[in-house]
């Protein structure tokens, strides 16, 4: 076994010093080389790949937008007639009705969220903690179109039948808020689709909550039970202030997510282009107006002014995700992480 | 010669009687290292011999696995880390900017503090290293497999079980496969940057009569805490303080009649 | 103080009723949508789902083409986006861990994770099927591809992270070339953890209707040839609920269930497989 001792001097400074070297580990060390160049050569272009996608999606948006947006001028983004014959688009309902059903999925989500998020950190019995836990990231795959399809089926008969006629019973004739809640109970609407929304973005943002909520070092939690704060004092002044700046990052990724849904809100929304005071109205927002007409959209400033939405829609979302992922990303830093 | 070619800063002590066929495998001259602005290392000169075991010790951060690390350039993973100097190995100075990496790598094996097992079988962990530079028949393949987990103390500990993850040894045999890894690979120099220090104490005893047994063959450098250790299974000793050399000499003489005051106190445990 | 004691006491009682009946509310719910998607498409499955081709309106059928469709689909959208979402996700977690490229395609890559889906479609509407003149299941998978890919980077990034340092420094070490290390080592340690994530990427594509709207759009009848429009179970799904007719609407229900199904099983799987990971190391 003559080749197990160690390398000779020779060899050492043979191999160190190319030229020289031992024909075997040259042509070795050159192939690795090169195998070295193309891996990190394909790692870096599929690494760019990701950038072109992102920035294939703008150029695209932004150039199919410009015919409508050169024709309509400054008046796209504040009026609301939405003509195909006329060749007249107005975007101001499609994207009031994206901020106002994120708005009400918003409002019912975050206490729910926060409610749930709370209960299962720091009420539920440990047994139960892993299984609703569980359960809920389970619920946070189910495709939006199921909850669409539940939103069209169940929510709406129930919300025309019971809940709208209520509101417009006794919240209606109430100065300022009453003007939310005026006109038939139509069941599908604005409010339809921001309670969906709720639903859909409900397991989402609860996962995000519980988890934000465990990074609170359980030494800071024990230490404020130990000086006597009541499970409320703990989270309003410990966990919440501790991890503000994650939850705030949670919700908006749970907004970003509400601003962009297209299919749970496409169904119960109403696809109507109309601006009305009252949340009970049909409306529409930009996605759902993107999925139902651009597929029956032949004319080239239709096309345009759908792909306008489009961008519209990007810039919102964009911004919102880009928010969130910096709060997140700062919470990051100060973990140390 | 190891202690002549010294520059004056360290103290230099005499060197052990058995010197004969001693040669200087590594030579370090004037190497200062820095991450990012901060100096690491201030100017340190020394020897290494092959077929003798140098130790280096010294409290945290004083530097000492900084320099093994730049023994075989594995600081180069990472940026804003680098060496100024040079470190000779084989008549070439491996801080050379057109070193190549790999073919320094294959000279100089290192094994790290924690056991490090590939996520492969016990035999794939050792054969990995051959095979990358050298494309064998499976049968000698096999051979030097098996000479390496003999000479690692733990081929009767595996044989029957070569098949199965590397990760199922205990911590001391996941050390020693880490050994035979580095081993199997023909290195000229081995680096141990305390190798002992997660295992336990029946372990830590066979990783170092390991260590003296290998000793016979290689330029062996290894970094610890445990001054014991130093003493049992040395050679040489360098003590660093603080990113500098203080003194390197004979492990006998510095622990026994050392020439700074620094090392004394080290050695005593007054401080570190 | 006892006054200011039961003060907070009381307070605390309110807010932990409220927590509750919140969660309760909240669990309720989604519970009632699972039920109403498991009784209404338990109903609804029968052989002819599996085997007949989506129907005329009145007529006997199923959703075997929206089926095979979606699993083609799903399939190609992840053999394109496997590959690459693992190879830019150990360029971000490895090479371009310092560089700004790096942090840029970082951040662009997360904002991509949670981009509208319906634009996506809109984009690969523009250079497939605007370009050809015709929507085809290869847009349709494109489309599901590109947003597969955003979750298999993220999911790859993270769990290289994972791959203790001295793990790879140790492949390194040993003069192993730096694609050896990632290939042989890292990978390989960060196996499970990836193969969790493409799972989940697979999950999340498998339901995505908005994509698919512009791209693949639908079709009627048995068609595996990928440049034409393909049935799927998403957009049949839609057509068929938004639909006046019962069994239109009966079949929109066993394909909400079906896919949920999926959807839980590759979820359920992706689980099993990470925990089994963690209880290796």
């Amino acid at each position: 076994m003559a080749v197990l001792c160690p390398m000779t001097d020779e060899t050492l400074a043979a191999a160190a010093e190319e030229p020289r070297a031992a024909p075997g580990m040259t042509g070795t060390l050159r192939l690795y080389r090169r195998q070295d160049a193309v891996f990190r050569a394909i790692t870096f272009l599929s690494a760019a790949l990701v950038v072109v996608v992102l920035a294939g999606m703008i150029v695209f948006l932004a150039h199919g937008a410009i015919p409508a947006l050169t024709a309509m001028g400054p008046s796209f983004f504040w009026t609301s007639d939405w003509d195909t014959v006329e060749d007249v688009y107005g975007a101001l309902a499609p994207i009031a009705g994206t901020l106002i059903t994120a708005t009400i999925a918003m409002a019912i989500g975050i206490p729910v969220s926060f409610g749930i998020a709370m209960f299962l950190t720091e009420i539920c019995p440990s047994v139960l903690r892993r299984p609703i836990g569980t359960a809920i990231e389970l619920l946070a795959g189910i495709p939006s179109v199921v909850f669409g399809i539940w939103g069209l089926f169940y929510l709406t008969p129930v919300l025309q039948e019971y809940i709208q006629p209520a509101l417009i019973d006794y919240l209606g004739p109430l100065p300022v808020i009453g003007m939310l809640f005026q006109g038939p109970p139509f069941g599908i609407g604005i409010l339809d689709g921001g309670i969906v929304l709720a639903v859909m973005v409900l397991p989402y943002i609860t996962s995000i909550t519980r988890d934000v909520f465990m990074t609170v070092p359980p030494l800071l939690r024990e230490s404020a039970y130990g000086m006597g704060c009541t499970t409320t004092e703990v989270v309003w002044k410990i966990v919440i202030p501790y991890c503000r700046v994650g939850l705030i990052g949670g919700v908006m990724l749970g907004l970003g997510r509400a601003l962009g849904e297209t299919m749970a809100v496409t169904f119960v929304v109403g696809n109507t282009y109309q601006i009305s005071a009252s949340l009970l109205a049909p409306g529409t927002t930009i996605s759902a107006a993107i999925a139902n007409e651009f597929n029956e959209a032949f004319e080239e400033q239709h096309l345009s002014a759908l792909i306008a939405l489009g961008l519209v829609l990007f810039l919102i979302t964009f911004t919102v995700l880009a928010l969130a992922k910096w709060m997140l990303l700062a919470l990051d830093k100060r973990e140390g992480r | 010669m190891a202690g002549e070619t010294l520059t004056a800063r360290p103290t230099v002590s005499t060197r052990p009687a058995d010197d004969e066929a001693a040669t200087v495998k590594v030579s370090v001259r004037d190497l200062h290292f820095y991450y990012d602005t901060f100096e690491a290392l201030k100017n340190v000169n020394l020897d290494l011999e092959d077929r003798r075991v140098t130790a280096f010790v010294g409290p945290s951060g004083c530097g000492k696995s900084t320099l093994l690390r730049v023994f075989n350039r594995i600081y180069d993973l990472y940026p804003r880390q680098r060496a100024e100097g040079s470190v000779t190995i084989g008549g070439r100075n491996i801080l050379d900017r057109d070193q190549d990496l790999n073919a320094l790598r294959a000279m100089v094996g290192m094994v790290f503090q924690k056991p490090t097992p590939f996520p492969m079988t016990i035999y794939e962990n050792i054969a990995f290293g051959i095979r990358l530079y050298h494309s064998l028949p499976k049968a000698e393949l096999d051979d030097r497999v098996e000479h390496a987990l003999k000479r690692a103390a733990l081929w009767g500990e595996v044989r029957d079980k070569l098949g199965q993850s590397g990760l199922s040894l205990s911590g001391g045999q996941q050390q020693r496969l880490c050994i035979a890894r580095t081993i199997a690979t023909e290195p000229a120099v081995v680096l141990l940057d305390e190798p002992a220090s997660a295992l336990d104490p029946i372990s830590t005893a066979k990783v170092e009569e390991l260590i003296s047994e290998l000793r016979s063959d290689y330029c062996i450098a290894i970094v610890t805490h445990n001054m014991q250790q130093a003493a049992r299974s040395s050679d040489y000793t360098a003590f660093m303080y603080l990113g500098e050399l203080v003194e390197f000499g004979a492990t006998e003489k510095i622990f026994t009649n050392p020439s700074d005051k620094r090392t004394a106190d080290y050695i005593t445990g007054r401080f570190g | 103080m006892s006054a200011r004691v039961r003060r907070r006491g009381a307070v605390n009682i309110v807010v932990l009723s409220l927590s509750v009946a919140m969660a309760l509310t909240g669990l309720a719910f989604l519970a009632l949508i699972g039920w109403t998607l498991v009784s209404r498409g338990l109903a609804a499955i029968n052989l002819d789902l599996f085997t007949l081709e989506t129907p005329p309106p009145g007529s006997r059928g199923g959703l075997a083409n929206a089926i095979v469709g979606s699993a083609m689909m799903t399939g190609l959208a992840m053999l394109i986006a496997t590959p690459i979402g693992v190879l830019a996700g150990t360029y971000l977690a490895e090479y371009g861990r310092d560089s700004r490229f790096g942090g840029v395609a970082r951040f662009i890559n997360d904002i991509l994770l949670s981009a509208p889906s319906i634009l996506v479609g809109l984009f690969v509407y523009g250079f497939t099927v605007l370009p050809t003149q015709h929507y085809s299941a290869w847009a349709g998978s494109i489309a599901l591809a590109l947003i597969a890919l955003p979750v298999i980077v993220r999911s790859t990034q993270d769990m290289i992270g994972l791959v203790p340092v001295p793990l790879r420094e140790a492949a390194a070490a040993l003069g192993a070339p730096e694609w050896r290390v990632m290939v042989s080592i890292v990978w390989r340690s960060a196996g499970s953890g990836m193969l969790t994530g493409v799972l989940l990427a697979a999950a999340r594509i498998s339901g995505e209707t908005a994509p698919l709207l512009f791209t693949a759009l639908n079709n009627q009848f048995w068609s595996t040839d990928l440049n034409a429009p393909m049935a799927n179970l998403p957009v049949v799904i839609y057509r068929f609920a938004l639909s006046p007719y019962d069994d239109w609407q009966r079949l929109a229900w066993g394909g909400a269930f079906l896919i949920t199904f999926a959807i839980l099983v590759l979820n359920v799987l992706a689980r099993l497989v990470s925990a089994r990971s963690q209880s290796k190391v």
